[in-house]
């Protein structure tokens, strides 16, 4: 009669142990040990990203079915989405609107050559901040961060009397130059970045050059420009994409020429329809009819440096990591 | 004695020639700053002081003293207001987005299974957040939330906050995907950062009991004031040359307008520019006694 009572109990005490344990074990996969590895956690981190995700696609998705949308789907409000039927015409006229080939090579000139050229200067001149040693380095600090904060709208009209003075004005040469003088766009950023990354590099390296009888220029070029790779790369890309995105300067410098794909896109409504932009402003406020050539155009315009990012996405992120953008 | 006096003489020879391979390598910098910065800077100082009158081969100047600044309060009827409405939409953009962008970099620091992939989707904003393609999907009120009329929030808005305050909210949430495409940089500056924390540290907290929500207060977070500031810095210099800017716009206009002319344009840009400032040292600042008072310096 004992045995039985103590076995019972036995049993039952084991039996809670066991359903415990169980629990426990359900409640360590739900919540997790940490923060991120229970699946309740884990679920509600993709939810969350997956909704943000969709909001940051949307104008994506939006552009790209716009695009193939002929006139009667644009006007059907059932037609959300997915059109009815592709059509490939929006994307023709907005090829020969914006005059692609042509304003692709001047934005493509443009760009690759003037990010090339920062990635040289500012690197040069955050090396020179972050490592060598000269006097009014604080001040020359400071005007770089000046820099940054002083909006373009401020000096566009002497930019422009001394550009049209030195004759630069409607050519690729109005954003080189800039660039080669370490003005190109947001280029303090760029300093600050690489004035940032050199910092970090231990000075052991240039005394081992030194010993060995480097140049500085030799130096510069031949052993701290590699190790920066992954810094040129962020800034390269950065650069690239805002060159290639900047609309206001080549609204006020390239105006007749030499158009870039951000100027045609704003005169695409002139160019369909014939009229002059403020009419069509004026009139037709936003023209349903124009829409999808300018989602087309849209596209096109995006398409390359989405192209550029998928392939360098990777390196990219890590390099963000790795330059140490520390304060 | 000789010799001493010698060495010192190659020592003071080997400093100049150091210091001149550092004037050496920013010397395009240099060049580029007095040509393309300080000149401009100073001519369109002098510009805002006077009434420009371009005439034959250059322009005329008659200096006006502080005319152009008055008539920017006093005549113009559209300056004030939009600049006013635009400070008080940035006060309200500033904080959303730098507070948006440390969630979203809170999450994307997590490791879990298919990170990258959302990474990428969570960069492409720097891509094309900038420019025309912005502007005209703005234009086919293609950068409204989808929930913000499915679900009629306008009224609710207006009826609980009042009226006053109502305009700037709906006027944020009628752009937060300009909210959301605008916190690119912040993002990856925030992962940057998070790659400053050592982990050991991270370790040490657990094993003292620590959950991970305390460890988000009391290391996460301080260690990230810095960067705080750095976005915050960002995102107004940023906010600040927005392409759908209503005050630039204005400024724009007044350029090629024959009786306002360039002059009173330079002076509407540095109004706009001192305040814009203002509210960059106002953020240095507080940043900076934040810092202190932890008894870092940083």
């Amino acid at each position: 009669m004992k045995a039985a009572e103590i076995y019972r109990n036995t049993a039952a005490h084991v039996n809670r142990f066991i359903w415990s344990r169980r629990m426990q074990r359900v409640k360590m996969a739900a919540l997790g040990q940490h923060t991120n590895d229970g699946w309740i956690a884990r679920i509600m981190i993709y939810f969350l990203l997956s909704v943000l995700a969709y909001l940051y696609l949307q104008p994506l998705f939006y552009i790209v079915s716009t695009m193939f949308k002929n006139l009667n789907d644009l006007l059907d409000p059932t037609v959300k989405w997915i059109p009815r039927t592709i059509d490939l015409e929006n994307l023709r006229t907005a090829w020969l609107g914006l005059n692609y080939p042509e304003a692709f090579m001047n934005t493509i000139t443009i760009a690759l050559a003037c990010s090339v050229i920062q990635v040289f200067i500012c690197a040069m001149t955050g090396y020179a901040l972050a490592k060598l040693p000269f006097p009014g380095k604080g001040i020359v600090t400071f005007l770089i961060m000046l820099t940054f904060l002083v909006p373009p709208q401020i000096i566009i009209i002497p930019l422009y009397v001394v550009y049209s003075k030195l004759g630069l004005l409607n050519t690729p040469l109005v954003f080189i130059i800039p660039a080669f003088l370490g003005q190109g766009i947001r280029s303090a950023l760029f300093i600050i970045i690489f004035r940032q990354f050199f910092k970090t590099q231990p000075a052991t390296l240039e005394e081992a050059a030194k010993l060995d009888g480097a140049s500085s220029g030799r130096l510069f070029f031949k052993i701290m420009l590699p190790l920066a790779r992954s810094a040129c790369l962020v800034v390269f890309l950065f650069s690239f994409i805002w060159y290639w995105n900047m609309y206001y300067e080549p609204s006020m410098f390239l105006q007749n020429d030499y158009l870039p794909l951000s100027i045609s896109l704003n005169r695409l409504d002139e160019v369909l329809t014939g009229l002059p932009k403020g009419y069509v402003d004026a009139v037709l406020g936003s023209n349903p009819v124009s829409e999808a050539p300018k989602m087309a155009a849209a596209f096109l315009i995006i398409f390359p440096p989405l192209l550029v990012y998928v392939f360098l996405q990777r390196w990219f992120v890590e390099g963000i990591e790795r330059t140490g953008l520390v304060e | 004695m000789k010799i001493t006096r010698q060495r010192h003489k190659g020592f003071l020879r080997y400093q100049l020639q150091q210091y001149g391979v550092g004037y050496l390598f920013i010397l395009p910098w240099a060049i580029g700053f007095c040509m393309l910065i300080a000149i401009p800077l100073g001519w369109s100082l002098f510009m805002s002081f006077n009434k420009v009158v371009p005439s034959q081969g250059g322009f005329k100047y008659n200096f006006i003293g502080l005319q152009n600044f008055k008539d920017a309060f006093v005549k113009d009827n559209v300056f004030p207001i939009q600049l006013i409405e635009y400070v008080q939409e940035m006060l309200i953009m500033i904080p959303v987005i730098v507070i948006f962008s440390l969630l979203v970099s809170l999450l994307l620091n997590q490791s879990f299974p298919g990170r990258f992939l959302f990474r990428a989707v969570f960069f492409l904003p720097v891509i094309f957040a900038t420019g025309q393609v912005l502007t005209e999907l703005f234009s086919q009120n293609a950068g409204k939330i989808p929930f913000l009329d499915q679900y009629d929030l306008e009224p609710v808005i207006r009826s609980y906050v009042g009226q006053e305050f109502a305009k700037p909210i709906l006027s944020v949430l009628n752009k937060t995907i300009i909210v959301l495409w605008y916190s690119g940089v912040q993002i990856l500056i925030y992962i940057a950062g998070y790659q400053t924390i050592p982990k050991s540290v991270y370790e040490a907290i657990r094993i003292d009991g620590a959950s991970p929500w305390d460890s988000f207060w009391k290391i996460t977070l301080p260690a990230m004031v810095p960067f705080i500031s750095l976005n915050a810095l960002y995102t107004i210099v940023d906010l600040f040359t927005f392409p759908l800017n209503p005050v630039l716009e204005h400024v724009k206009n007044n350029m090629f307008k024959p009786d306002t002319g360039y002059g009173y344009a330079t002076a509407l840009a540095w109004i706009y520019f001192a305040i814009i400032f203002v509210l960059l040292a106002l953020v240095l600042w507080m940043f900076n006694r934040s810092t202190k008072r932890r008894g870092d310096g940083r």
